[in-house]
């Protein structure tokens, strides 16, 4: 029984954490949620998952619990995969708006022409994009 | 001149450790009359210092990126200076300037938002038969994934109209771009042409050039962002 409920607990916690990263990533979201549901139907009905384990060629129910948590923990280091892109692509916007308000060189036929001075060109274009069927973008973006 | 018929035209180039060749196509470039901004994608070399005395705007990122984020952040420069038509390209060299009217003339006469090069309806030399087979595959695949009928898919040669330009946004920076492009193309529903363009192969490009393992990092990539938001 503590075992269980310290499954159980485990089990919660990455159910917790799809919730939490539904908006950035539903898919690793509903990946979770499905796994973790599985094992919490498996932690508490041990007669099914074995049952199963046998259908499936695993042999035991716990065996089919630990594949399970196995299964859970590779979708968690693909959403810190996907987390890292994240944070690369912050890093981009950083280094790109660096870059345009710091031009390295312009020739000197176009310099002090300030009135197509480049910084604040990112929010420029955005505002200009066509809005029907574009995939929506990550959140943070706006704030490029 | 095409520059008299298209004062605001700007070429993009990315560059990466590309002092071997950024002068003379940057040069190349502004006898050509047209306005040239290379993005240096963080350089070792003297890459920025050379398309500078070239008369090339520099923009240069602190650290490398990738060929996509060096071009997102020349489209977001020329955009910046009040372009009309951009277009970029490859700074090896292996592009050819004179094809530049052709894109032009293509987005006007078909009145298109994205005149995009093929070395397939077009010409190139030195073409390595395994790169040719890389190359039509990545083609089939953007038909598929896009609905695109385009004959080649990872032509850094293209022209864009300032609506154009503005409805691209590219978060693949490194080789995933051009397949990315394709399919910001697909979703803005705006109008595209395919032009014939020549592709000069040269030790240097083809040592620059993508890998046949890149085109498993390139589907990974793509993948990958699909997942998240």
């Amino acid at each position: 029984m503590i075992a269980q409920i310290l499954l159980s607990l485990l089990l919660c916690a990455v159910l917790l954490y799809a919730w939490i990263e539904y908006r950035r990533s539903p898919v690793v979201a509903l990946l979770s949620s499905v796994a973790s549901l599985a094992g919490l139907y498996f932690v508490w009905e041990p007669s099914d998952s074995t049952r199963l384990a046998e259908f499936v060629g695993i042999g035991r129910g716990v065996d089919l619990i630990l594949y399970t948590w196995v299964g859970i923990s590779l979708i968690i280091i693909l959403n810190l995969h996907l987390k890292l892109r994240t944070h690369l692509e912050l890093i981009t916007v950083l280094a790109r708006t660096i870059a345009l308000a710091n031009p390295a060189a312009v020739p000197a036929e176009m310099a002090g022409n300030s009135a197509a001075a480049p910084a604040s060109m990112p929010l420029d274009v955005r505002a200009r994009r066509p809005a029907a069927g574009r995939r929506s973008r990550r959140r943070g973006d706006q704030n490029a | 001149m095409e520059a008299d018929l298209h004062p605001k035209l700007w070429v993009i180039c990315a560059a990466y450790n590309e002092a071997t060749t950024i002068g003379g196509v940057a040069a190349e470039l502004r006898r050509a009359g047209h306005q040239v901004v290379v993005v240096d994608d963080g350089s070792l070399d003297h890459t920025r210092d050379i398309a500078a005395a070239a008369g090339a705007h520099v923009v240069a990122h602190p650290i490398n990126l990738g060929q996509g984020a060096a071009l997102q952040t020349g489209i977001d420069y020329a955009l910046g200076r009040g372009a009309d038509v951009l277009v970029t390209f490859d700074a090896d060299g292996q592009h050819r300037v004179s094809d530049i009217p052709r894109l032009l003339e293509a987005l006007r006469r078909e009145r298109a938002d994205f005149a995009l090069g093929s070395r397939f309806l077009g010409q190139t030399t030195n073409l390595p038969t395994l790169r040719r087979w890389l190359l039509q595959a990545a083609t089939i695949f953007t038909r598929l994934t896009t609905g695109l009928r385009l004959t080649d898919s990872h032509n850094g040669l293209r022209a864009f109209t300032r609506k154009g330009a503005a409805a691209i946004r590219l978060r693949q920076n490194r080789m995933a771009h051009a397949s990315e492009i394709l399919v910001e193309i697909a979703q803005s529903g705006l109008r595209y042409v395919e032009v014939p363009v020549t592709i000069d192969y040269t030790v240097y490009s083809l040592a620059k050039g993508q890998r046949i393992g890149d085109s498993v990092t390139i589907l990974l990539d793509l993948f990958a962002q699909e997942l998240y938001r």
